[in-house]
């Protein structure tokens, strides 16, 4: 069940040039959320903007939920603006979240950029209940856009770092330092970044007979289902046919299920 | 004062307060449930329903503007059948008032949705979708334009459905036009019991960067707190010019919006996009009604329509 609350924004820092981390006070959303699951964000009274943003939920706690965003627009620097002690806004949790296998099975986690945002919080539930820390492959452009690679190491995970410049870890992109991690048909691989970096893992995994997610992202009105604004083609019937709403049916899908090539026309 | 009547009658639609949602932006009333109780409004309006499933236009479909924004979903809905089957249910359950918007391929089709709407138990009033800028069927071409946009086919399409259904019809107009008053007159001679007004102003937005439009669809519908001054004067124009009720709807986003098209002559009113923004704005509206009655010693919200002094 989703909730709209005014939350206390608890820490809110800098974590690299133009991306911040904020922790949330938000008992309700946090008991309910799940890895994967993301928030509506109303940035500021009045009309401009007027609508909500879409942000992950980067990380759950008892009473608080984390979210990691990056500056890129209007929304996100008024986000910038909020004070430590201010209060936000906040809808959800919303979406469906990562599926977590049953059993233990070796993960590959595959974050680009602030798509990284979704996965500290997959990795502590992979580990509570399957008992095995994911592998990750954390690429970015250069080194000062790593993020989350601490966090992610004190979680037990082995961390591959991958810069498009070479600043970094692997020279290249996360595709191709996932094929040198060799994922095949025991491994389940959940990707999160620009669309290109999805698309090429899941043509990495389709080779490999992986099993393959990742969580997409659209333009959203409602974030709940209501507008079909948000939709991506799908190869399978959803409840609405092969426009599978993101924010409902997503954002995390089987990467299988999307029709990439709907892609190639935007 | 003890208490004070906010039900209002809507061509023969009662409510027991004069809110309803907009269609569409409300989906079919059991995904906002979890914010609050969706049968404390007037009415649910559901999203437009067509005969067949219908898939929508591509994505993207939604660029956000000052004030409001753009869709251009193309009627994405889950069709009649799953409709009764799978939606229905939950507003009954709820006992929900039902505006079961609808939206067909010719008059044929919408005699046969409000009539098969009618049989099953559906609806409690029928709202005629005539405005949608985002879907090109051919039957509704109309020799250009949309169906609204001109009077003698409101007229023809309107008693199709008159003819097929002892339901209130509501006629949902489009704000595309030079004259609201004559598609609406058209409406209201045709039979129509109420006329709705607005649905989306057309528009268009452009990328500079990558010189393309934002949306696939090229051009899409305008709402928002942007078009409400628009919407509040077609309101005006219409409830002067017709004896039929008027629901009005176009950028509502709170009590003091919604008193304004009660005071131009609306004897209901519809809560759009703002949902997006704020899921209890609908209900928030309810609730302020009746306070603002107090506030100014009314005992009868009908007392306000068209109450503007001029
Ligand atoms: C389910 C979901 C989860 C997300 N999680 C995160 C997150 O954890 N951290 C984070 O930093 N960002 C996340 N995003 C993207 C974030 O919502 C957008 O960056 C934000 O809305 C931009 O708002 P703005 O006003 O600053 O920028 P705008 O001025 O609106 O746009 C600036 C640029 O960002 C692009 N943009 C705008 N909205 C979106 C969107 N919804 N998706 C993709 N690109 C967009 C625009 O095309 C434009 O190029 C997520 C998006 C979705 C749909
Ligand atoms: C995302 C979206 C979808 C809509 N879908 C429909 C629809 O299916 N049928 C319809 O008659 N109107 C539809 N509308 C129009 C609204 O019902 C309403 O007339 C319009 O948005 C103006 O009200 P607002 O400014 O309060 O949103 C839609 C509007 C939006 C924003
Ligand atoms: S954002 Fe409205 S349906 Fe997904």
């Amino acid at each position: 069940m989703a909730h709209v609350r005014d939350c206390e924004i608890i820490t809110h820092r800098e974590i690299a040039p133009d991306h911040r981390r904020m922790v949330l006070h938000a008992p309700e959303i946090a008991v309910e959320a799940r890895a994967g699951q993301f928030c509506m964000l109303e940035v500021r009274e009045g009309f401009c903007p007027f609508l909500r943003r879409p942000m992950s939920i980067e990380r759950i706690f008892d009473d608080s939920v984390s979210i990691l965003y990056k500056i890129v627009g209007q929304g996100t620097r008024l986000l910038a603006g909020l004070q430590t002690g201010s209060v936000l806004n906040v809808q959800g949790p919303l979406g469906n979240g990562f599926p977590i296998p049953a059993e233990e099975v070796r993960a590959i986690l595959v974050g680009g950029g602030i798509g990284v945002a979704p996965l500290p919080g997959l990795a502590e539930t992979l580990v509570a209940r399957t008992g095995l820390a994911p592998e990750v492959v954390l690429a970015a452009r250069t080194e000062a856009h790593l993020l989350c690679e601490q966090e992610l190491s004190q979680m037990g995970c082995p961390v591959t770092l991958a810069t498009d410049d070479g600043s970094a870890g692997f020279h290249g992109f996360a595709d191709k330092c996932l094929r040198r991690l060799e994922p095949d048909a025991d491994t389940v691989v959940y990707s999160c970044g620009p669309t290109v970096m999805m698309r090429a893992v899941h043509t990495v995994c389709v080779e490999a007979g992986a099993r393959c997610y990742a969580s997409l992202e659209a333009e959203m009105a409602c974030g709940d289902g209501v507008c079909m604004g948000c939709v991506v083609e799908t190869n399978t019937e959803h409840e609405f046919g092969k426009m599978a709403r993101v924010c409902r049916e997503g954002p995390v899908f089987d990467t299988r299920d999307i029709r990439w090539s709907a892609y190639d026309v935007r | 004062m003890t208490s004070v009547n906010l039900q209002v009658n809507v061509g023969g639609l009662l409510m027991k307060n004069p809110v309803t949602v907009a269609s569409g932006t409300f989906g079919y009333g059991a995904e906002y449930a979890d914010y609050f109780d969706v049968s404390q409004l007037g009415a649910v309006t559901v999203k437009s329903l067509s005969l067949e499933p219908r898939a929508g236009n591509p994505p993207p479909r939604i660029v956000e503007t000052p004030a409001g924004m753009l869709n251009a979903i193309g009627l994405q809905n889950v069709g009649l059948d799953t409709y009764l089957k799978e939606k229905l249910p939950y507003l009954r359950e709820q006992k929900c008032v039902i505006i079961a918007n609808i939206y067909g391929n010719g008059p044929d089709e919408y005699a046969v949705l409000a009539r098969r709407l009618e049989d099953a138990g559906g609806a409690d009033a029928i709202e005629m979708n005539l405005s949608c800028p985002n879907v090109h069927d051919p039957q509704n071409a109309c020799g250009g334009g949309l169906v609204a946009q001109h009077p003698d086919q409101v007229a023809r399409y309107t008693e199709a459905v008159k003819q097929a259904t002892r339901l209130p019809v509501f006629v949902k107009l489009s704000p595309n036009v030079t004259d609201i008053v004559a598609p609406a007159r058209a409406a209201e001679e045709a039979g129509a019991d109420a006329v709705a007004l607005i649905n989306t102003l057309i528009g268009m937005a452009i990328d500079p960067e990558t010189q393309r439009p934002l949306l696939s669809n090229i051009v899409g519908g305008l709402s928002g707190p942007a078009i409400r001054p628009v919407a509040v004067k077609m309101v005006w124009d219409a409830a002067r010019a017709l004896r039929i009720p008027v629901l009005g709807m176009g950028g509502i986003a709170c009590t003091e919006d919604a008193i304004q098209f009660l005071l131009a002559g609306a004897r209901a009113v519809a809560v759009g996009c703002a949902s997006f923004r704020r899921p209890d704005a609908a209900i928030n509206i309810v609730r302020g009604m009746e306070a603002y009655c107090r506030k100014h010693k009314i005992d009868d919200i009908n007392t306000l329509v068209g109450a503007v002094k001029v």
